[in-house]
């Protein structure tokens, strides 16, 4: 007789779940029994934060809903970080968490905890299941929620004893929504945004994540073709555009490029395509884009007007709108934009030259970065070494940049990288991460191993956490306070002890007399078949820049180190 | 002050998630009623709030899954004022003399 446990595996098959990620523990062992023969692959992790990372870099890529289990208590409250990190960007989740049995809910049992109370304010829906009849509904109607509108995380919370209990005959049902999602433009609204176009003189277009959420990549890219105007990308909206589209300025926001951040301070028309516009984007918000007007397309009505109020929010799926926007304004007289986007992309406001400790740095990267395949997919941790990824990126694989944008939380990097690896068996997957965040999650070479998932793993490593040492420098007088990580430890000996291959590249790697012995050992590093483990001794104070200053607005960049302008200065 | 009305499906944790939303933001809730109304409940409050934060409010309130409507005004004289004991507001919406939404 199949048991509840049973009909959970069955109904996560029938959404379509054939890989899942977790780690077991007493009130979800029920799960773990009956695992074997269910048409689901698990991915022990070694952390549960891992398996929800895991979890949510195969989402990411895949464009499935990732999974995670967890058992209760511990076991649950350390999904607590990815639930949140998919709740900030849209990432579509489920996590089943085992709960103690019913009747001991609400005493304090051993490994109790209320995983349903806590992450209310993280979770797009979550339930705790009371009834064993209750599971078929609640799984079909979680998935349906976790892929909806804007992505976001689901929790499940199943009581031990529901899963030991015998299921007869329940089956997996399907959800069928009060009332599918609508678009809530008002039905003018291409003629009014034709209307603002046709009056702009400075129109931009930023991209975010919405844009490869709702799969409207070629639409967004067709769209942008059309008008030339300036366009760049958020962090998440990375590989959406392809960065050798002429119109295309780079990235925007606290260290994006200057003529991305000049274009968006400037502009008198602001297209918002699938982007919050947090306040790592936009600056300080009560001078973001001070001259613009604001159309803002986006699935959530929730994410408008936090920052600036929008002119005209077109609420709906991309994939629908942006062709409607395009339908309008196909053969409809507009202003040429040549002078403006000319402008815009002038070599005088092109980003200066990575110098001084920041040179080898972003040259590393680029190197490195140079070797990689068009589909390559690029997971970063959270830090420095994030930003000069996103800097560095040249991608056109609109899933091919992952990163925790929003949470910002370390330690997603490598267990990112291995759910990534495992959603697209055959790419190229770079993990970049710092010697700070590697740590955060360093258990997970074992599920590396274990998976036979061929990531590549980059470890830039400066000894110090290095963002918050940049800031300090800036900001708090170079009182580098408990941010000196000089005791790192031997990651290429961890890295081994776990099975993974690894070597370490010093600075002098860099240097002109070996910079061909370098490029073997990133071609071989990039090539290899197998997990690898690649340590790079960045210089120890190196910044990254540009770098739109707390409190400032977008064309308050500061473009290097005071010292560097001092001896700048002094040679001229 | 404005007032608000949340019509919901009771369902688990709604209420905690409207809730939430107004606790996140650290505004103070002086009032609220939760009532039964047409198979689901009827959230009534009444808030200290801005205009961006009554926007904020009403797009988060509405993006929330079982959410069926979501209701603001701004003449709000009615609810504050200090209000009678329950036994006497029971008794007086009853009677007809004193119920929600007259002035």
């Amino acid at each position: 007789m199949p048991r509840g446990a049973e009909l959970v595996l069955r109904c996560l098959r029938h959404e379509g779940v054939d890989l899942a990620f977790g780690y077991p523990g007493g009130a979800i062992m029920p799960l773990y029994d009956a695992l074997a023969g269910s048409g689901i692959r698990h991915v022990l992790t070694r952390h549960e934060q891992g398996a929800v990372f895991a979890a949510e870099g195969y989402a990411r890529v895949s464009g499935k809903t990732g999974v995670a289990f967890a058992t209760s208590g511990p076991g649950a409250t350390n999904l607590i970080t990815g639930i949140a990190d998919a709740k900030m960007d849209g990432v579509p989740l489920v996590c089943i968490t085992g709960q103690v049995r019913s009747v001991l809910i609400g005493t304090d049992a051993f490994q109790e905890t209320d995983v349903f109370g806590i992450t209310l304010a993280l979770t797009k829906w979550s339930r705790l299941v009371t009834k064993l009849e209750d599971i078929p509904a609640v799984i079909a109607e979680g998935f349906y929620w976790a892929r909806s509108g804007r992505p976001g995380p689901v929790l499940i919370d199943i009581p031990v004893d529901l899963m030991k209990a015998k299921s007869g005959s329940l089956a997996p049902v399907t959800f069928f929504p009060p009332q599918k999602p609508q678009s809530h433009a008002a039905p003018e609204w291409t003629q009014r945004v034709l209307a603002m176009l046709q009056k702009a003189e400075k129109p931009v277009a930023l991209v975010g994540a919405g844009v490869k959420l709702s799969g409207a990549t070629d639409q967004v890219r067709a769209l942008l073709d059309e008008l030339k105007i300036p366009s760049f990308a958020t962090v998440h909206g990375l590989g959406a555009i392809e960065t050798s589209a002429p119109h295309y300025l780079g990235m925007v926001g606290m260290h994006g490029t200057r003529a991305a951040n000049l274009a968006l301070h400037e502009t008198d028309l602001l297209l918002v395509l699938g982007a919050r516009l947090d306040d790592r984007v936009t600056g300080e918000p009560s001078r973001f884009a001070p001259h613009a007007r604001i159309v803002h397309f986006e699935i959530d009505p929730s994410q408008l007007d936090r920052v600036r109020p929008c002119q005209i929010p077109v609420v709906g799926n991309l994939a629908e709108t942006v062709p409607a926007l395009q339908r309008a304004i196909a053969g409809a007289p507009r202003p040429d934009w040549g002078a403006w986007l000319a402008q815009a992309a002038g070599d005088e406001r092109a980003d200066l030259q990575p110098s001084g400790q920041t040179a080898p740095a972003t040259q590393f990267l680029d190197d490195l970065f140079a070797l990689l395949p068009p589909d390559a997919i690029v997971v970063t941790d959270v830090g420095q070494h994030q930003m000069w990824a996103a800097q560095r990126f040249r991608g056109s694989n609109p899933r091919g940049f992952l990163t925790s944008g929003g949470l910002g939380a370390m330690g997603f990097g490598l267990p990112a990288a291995i759910g990534a690896q495992l959603a697209a068996p055959g790419a190229t997957v770079l993990c970049v991460s710092g010697d700070g965040g590697i740590q955060m999650n360093i258990q997970e070479f074992a599920t590396l191993h274990r998976a036979k998932a061929p990531v590549k793993i980059l470890i830039v490593d400066n000894q110090y956490l290095g963002m918050v040492r940049q800031w300090q420098g800036l900001f708090y007088d170079r009182n580098y306070a408990e941010t000196d990580l000089s005791d790192n430890p031997d990651f290429v000996g961890i890295a081994k002890a776990y099975g993974v291959d690894g070597r370490t590249l010093t600075l002098d790697c860099m240097e002109p007399k070996n910079l061909e012995a370098t490029a073997k050992t990133l071609r071989e590093f990039v090539q290899s078949p197998n997990p690898e483990l690649l340590v790079f001794h960045c210089p120890r104070e190196a910044n990254v820049w540009p770098m739109v200053p707390a409190g400032a607005a977008l064309n308050e960049m500061m473009l290097r180190d005071k010292e560097e302008v001092a001896e700048l200065e002094q040679t001229i | 002050m404005t007032l608000f009305h949340v019509r919901y499906r009771d369902t688990q944790g709604t209420l905690m998630r409207l809730l939430n939303a107004i606790s996140r933001r650290a505004i103070q809730m002086p009032y609220l009623e939760v009532v039964p109304e047409g198979g689901g409940q009827r959230l009534s409050l009444t808030l200290d709030v801005n205009a961006k934060q009554s926007g904020q409010l009403m797009r988060e309130w509405n993006a929330t899954i079982d959410v069926l409507e979501v209701l603001a005004s701004t003449s709000l004289e009615q609810v504050t004022q200090p209000k009678p004991p329950q036994e006497v507001w029971a008794v007086a919406a009853q009677s007809g003399a004193l119920a929600m939404g007259q002035a």
